[in-house]
Parts: structure tokens; sequence; C-alpha cells
């Protein structure tokens, strides 16, 4: 019973009923593409499981955007940052994985030899080790995120201020990945990867491996958000976002609040960054590139601010668009995104969860 | 200065008039202390013991202002103002626009941190200018402000359940969840501010009023010693601003109550001592009639209207 009472805390009825259907349609796609024949109406082909497999991804991240915009009020411009760090760590350790199989049959990544450096630096040993690297992935935005909103947030940098400081951040370090000299493979990134865990990233059952497990990680965020959101904590975050210094004088310090919130949704983008890596087999600085993380707000914005569910929707919708458009219209996808965004925070506030929401309560 | 003073180095240089609160350097008391400090303030100062004597003998005293002063690009809006609050007492704070009344509240409330001067808590005896707000919230000082702020988005018992005292930290709250006392708690102030009505109603659909109220309601549930009110009947309707003063009396003698007001009908309802403020410092204390007698304060104040 307690058990039962705990779980519509966390979700109402109707929402678990949403939660089953989503999660039997995310498994459905790799059944029906291991099990039905090329040619069947039923089938999904390998480009949508890859396509559907880097949504995934961009739904944790959004989710993660939402806690942090929608429920806290704190908009970061700037978490591309730990999405492509977790990349970046998810990516020396396919890196180092590759072994002697790279063009120059060396046992340095590739890059390396091409820069002509005879070892390996410091940073990179520890990173053969898969446990190590799946750690880092989430520990180095978890660290980084700490740092960066204990300066801001004590110094009590606030709406615009913040973002604009978070697209600078962004900005700083794509420079410093571009560089050869740091020491991850400059403007060209880290590619060309072979195995992960000994699984053969070629191999279509890695890949559908890789999605189920996207699929799952998206579905454990969603729940972990939804328990803050439903606590005391969340209701003191939205409070906080609403009228910060009433929440003072209340005796709550936001200060650790906006820095929980921030270093708990670096983590997750971490995390949504290392499942990535694998499925599209690189990892640039292009991923630091201001535009990137604008558009992980878009999501949220499209999908709709301040309900968790919003997040997904708007990943799914937004990169499916892309998808579609910068195949069809190359050129438009860019006006049709910042239309689309422009539009949706003029007439549409409550975005497309909105509309999900207000469907459910009229019927 | 002799060479002496000049080695020890670490002792701060006796330079201060006497009348200066004394603060010396120490650890946090570790009653309140435990928790961890998320900020760069200096470490608290507490206030020697024959400081806070002399500030209250002969008196039930709770609140110290001492000797504080504090200027704005050289406009001094507090000049070295003294006050001392008594334990259960309703406290009416008036002045003209720019005596300083807000300022004061800042102070007490850790927004505005003093050029110089102390206050405290009698007993408590940490100088409050060295901490955070949250820290003296936690001390049981409240404020409401001018403006109605409750959160809109929350509903009435939700407003009043951020409110509650306990542990305000995030892993704390994660893993909140409300005792059958705190439930009873807030039904409890529901009852005395008149909303039990509108229990699960949204705080932002209130009337002006009722969310005056609920702010009031959402300091006790705090639990304060001190409650500060700013302006609390501003915008209300003659009914609301006789419940209001209703509230507001029944409150005092179980609290500290300051009540900063303009409106001087509702100050002679419910005061019994006022005190006048004016360009930074206080004018005159005493009884409301003795201080609308009082020449200076026609002066300046009431306009030579005593009978207003």
């Amino acid at each position: 019973m307690k058990i039962k009472a705990e779980l519509t805390r966390l979700l109402p009825r109707n929402g678990w009923i949403g939660f089953g259907v989503a999660a039997l349609v995310f498994f459905l796609v790799p059944i029906l593409n291991s099990v039905t024949p090329a040619g069947s109406p039923l089938h999904v082909p390998d480009y949508l499981v890859a396509l559907l497999g880097k949504f995934l991804c961009f739904a944790i991240v959004a989710v993660a955007m939402d806690l942090l915009w929608g429920y806290t009020g704190v908009l970061s411009l700037g978490h591309g940052v730990f999405f492509a760090l977790g990349g970046y760590c998810m990516g020396m350790y396919l890196m180092l994985s590759i072994g002697e199989a790279g063009v120059y049959r060396s046992k340095l990544p590739d890059f390396m030899v091409f820069l002509d450096w005879k070892e390996l630096p410091w940073f990179w040993k520890p990173f053969d080790n898969f446990g190590f690297a799946m750690v880092a992935a989430l520990l180095v935005p978890g660290l980084l995120a700490y740092v960066f909103g204990f300066l801001a947030f004590r110094s009590r940098i606030r709406g615009v201020y913040f973002s604009i400081i978070t697209q600078a951040f962004t900005y700083a370090l794509m420079l410093l990945f571009f560089r050869n000299e740091t020491g991850v493979g400059g403007n060209n990134g880290l590619t060309n990867f072979k195995s992960l865990y000994g699984y053969a990233l070629a191999e279509s059952s890695t890949k559908l491996g890789l999605y189920t497990l996207s699929a799952v990680g998206l579905m454990v965020v969603f729940l972990l958000c939804r328990f803050i959101v439903v606590s005391k904590a969340g209701r003191v975050l939205c409070a906080i976002r609403d009228e910060e210094s009433r929440s003072r004088f209340a005796g709550y310090n936001p200060t650790s609040y906006k820095l929980f919130v921030y270093t708990f949704s670096a983590v997750i983008c971490g995390l949504a960054g290392a499942l990535y890596v694998p499925q599209v087999g690189i990892i640039n600085p292009s991923e630091f590139q201001p535009s990137s993380s604008i558009e992980m707000a878009i999501w949220v914005a499209v999908g709709g601010r301040g309900s968790l569910l919003g997040g997904v929707l708007g990943a799914f919708v937004v990169n499916g668009a892309k998808s579609w458009f910068t195949v069809a219209l190359p050129e438009a996808w860019l006006y049709i995104l910042g239309v689309l965004f422009i539009a949706v925070t003029l007439f549409f506030p409550g975005g497309l969860a909105s509309l999900l929401t207000r469907k459910k309560a009229a019927t | 200065m002799s060479t002496d003073t000049l080695v020890s180095d670490s002792m701060p240089t006796d330079e201060a008039p006497p009348e200066s609160g004394k603060v010396e350097s120490e650890p946090k008391p570790s009653a309140s202390g435990k928790s961890r400090r998320l900020s760069l303030l200096p470490k608290p100062r507490k206030i020697e013991q024959d400081r806070v004597d002399a500030l209250t003998s002969g008196r039930k005293a709770l609140l110290c202002v001492d000797n504080v002063s504090v200027a704005f690009d050289g406009f001094k809006a507090i000049t070295e103002l003294t006050l001392i609050l008594d334990e259960g007492e309703l406290r009416c704070i008036i002045g003209p626009n720019g005596a300083g009344k807000t300022t004061l509240q800042d102070i007490i409330t850790g927004k505005t941190k003093p050029d110089s001067g102390s206050v405290f808590l009698v007993g408590d005896n940490t100088d409050l200018t060295s901490l955070a707000e949250y820290e003296i919230a936690e001390r049981g000082i409240c404020r409401k402000f001018q403006r109605p702020t409750v959160f809109q988005g929350h509903t009435v018992f939700e407003n009043l359940e951020l409110a509650l005292p306990g542990k305000k930290g995030v892993f704390a709250s994660l893993f909140a969840r409300l005792s059958k006392l705190q439930h009873e708690r807030i039904d409890e102030v529901l009852e005395t501010i008149g909303l039990a009505d509108q229990k699960y109603a949204a705080a932002g659909l209130l009337s002006h009023g009722q969310k005056q109220w609920l702010e009031i309601g959402m300091l006790l549930a705090q639990d304060p010693r001190v409650l500060l009110v700013d302006e609390p009947v501003a915008g209300m309707t003659h009914q609301e601003t006789e419940k209001t003063a209703e509230l507001l009396s029944s409150l005092a003698g179980k609290r500290t109550v300051v009540v900063v007001e303009h409106d001087m009908e509702f100050v002679r309802s419910i005061a019994r001592t006022v005190t006048v403020l004016h360009e930074g410092r206080i004018l005159a204390e005493g009884s409301m009639d003795a201080v609308q007698a009082n020449p200076k304060v026609i002066e300046v104040y009431l306009g030579g209207a005593p009978d207003a």
C-alpha cells in the first residue's frame, strides 16, 4: 500500500499509463527492427533506429534543461558544454580502445601520431579503463558545473546576465577544444571508433543495445527528475523561480538550491553525451558551439517549460523537424527554427505539453 | 599612534568611540552553526556581553539595533540609530518618506549591510550584520514586504508548508514529508489568518488583502520571535484594515511585532509605543498621544495637525 501511495505521488494514474505506452513504443522499435524482414510494412529501418537513438539522448538533455529552466527559472545557454564533456570522456575511452587498429597502426590515437606526439598525455592514461571513463563522463561535467555555478550563483547573477555568461562559457571552451595543444584532437575531434567494451560498434546488435540503453536512460532520468519535482525541494525550486527574495526570508538559501539543480542537470547532460557519442561515432568542438546550446533551450520552449514531459516532446518534435527540413529545405532550417521559437514564446507559452494536458482536462 | 599598537597587527585598534558596539571574531556557535555556509561572508561576530548588558539593563529586551549608520553614495539613510525592542512588544515606526524606515528593516533582515554599528538578538548575541539573510531568518526574524510577496504558483497550503520551520537544506527538502503535527500547525495558521476556506486555492488568485494575510500567515508559520511588517494596510479596504489591526494586535504579546506604517488612524488603533524616524535618526519615542503632542514631530511630520 505504501509503495502504491509513493508511486501515485510520483506520477498520477494517467501519467503512469502514458509512461507505460511510451516505454512500449521505445522498446518496440528495436524489436521491430530485428524481428521483421526488411520489406515488411512494420519494419523499422536502421537509419530510423539510429536517428531515434540520437533523439533519446537529446530528450535526456531536454528533461535536465527543463528542471533547471522550467522549474528553477535559471536559463542556461551553455549546457552544450556538459553534453560535450560527457561525450569527450566517452570519446577518449573509445579512442584508446581502438588500440593498434587505427590508420597508423600505432598504440597512440591517430591524431597524436599525426601531430608527431611520442607519448600519451597523462590525463589520457586512466581513460583506457571503462569504469573510470564512465564515472568521469558524469563527474567532469558535474564538477565544472559546481565550480562555475558556485561562482555565478553566490554572486547572485540572475536572469539574462546568467544566460549571457553561460554563452561566453561555452564559446570559451569551444576555442579551447579547437586547439591541438589541448590534447583532445583539435578541430577534428575524436572519431573512427571501433568498439565499446568489446562490442563492435558497426554491429547492428551493438547499435540496438545503445538505443535501448538510451531509452532506459531517458526513463530513469525522467523519473529521477520527477522525484525532485514532486518533493518539497521541487516546490522550493518553483518558489525561488517565482519570488526569490521571499524564499530567502523564508529561510531557504537559493544559492545552494540553484547550485544543486545546475550541477545535477550537468551530470545528466554528461550522461546523455556519453550515450550519444558511440551512436554517432564522432565528438568534436562543434558541440560547444553557442548555437547548439541555444537549440537545447528551444527544445524545452517548444515542448513546454515546467513540465518534464514537455522537454521530451520538444526534443523529439524539433529534432524530427530538423532532420526533415535539413534534407528538404536545408537553407530554410535556421529561419524555421527562429520563427518556431518566437511563435511559441508569443502565442503558445505553455508549449506542446500544455496542449496535451488541456486536452486531457477536457475529456 | 604608538609603536606597540602597530606591533599587535591582528588586534583591532581601539580608535572607535566607546558607544559603538565592540565586536570580536569568534567561530559560529555550534547550536545553529552545523550546516556548512555556502557564502563568502566573513565569520559571524559575537557581541560582547558587557555591551549587551549596558544596552538592555532593566528591561526585557529582545532585539537591539546598536548605533547603526549607513550611507548610500554619501546620502545618509541611517545615522547612529539605536533602537531597542522588548519581548512581546507591538511597536509602530512612523516617519515621512526617506526617513529610513525601509532601510532600517533592510539592515535588520540582512538585505543591507550597515557601514558601522551592529544588530543582535539578546541571548543569541551574534551580530546579525555579519550573517546572510537566510541565517537571520533561521534565528527567528521574519519580514513582510510592502508589496504582498507570496509564491503565486503555489496553493495557500503549499505557501504555508514552505514557510514552516525545520531543516531547509536541499537534501532535507528532497526527502521531507509533512508530519501530522505540521498539518495541524498549518490548519491553525489558516484559522488565524482567516483563509481556511481558500486552503487549496492558488495564491496568485487571492485578493490583495488575502495575499497580505497569507504573507503574515507565512511569517507566523515560521514561528518567529520578531515580525517586521511593512505597511500592512496599504491599499486595503476599511474592513480589511480593521481585520488586519485585529490580527496584528492578537499576535503581540506572544511575539515582538514591528509595524512600519503611514496610516495614522491604523497606527493609533494598534500602537502602544510609537517611534518616529526622521532623516535617519529617532526623533521621538513614546505613546501615540505623547508623540503627536511633541512639537518636533508636529513640525517635521504631522504638519501642525496634532488632532489628525
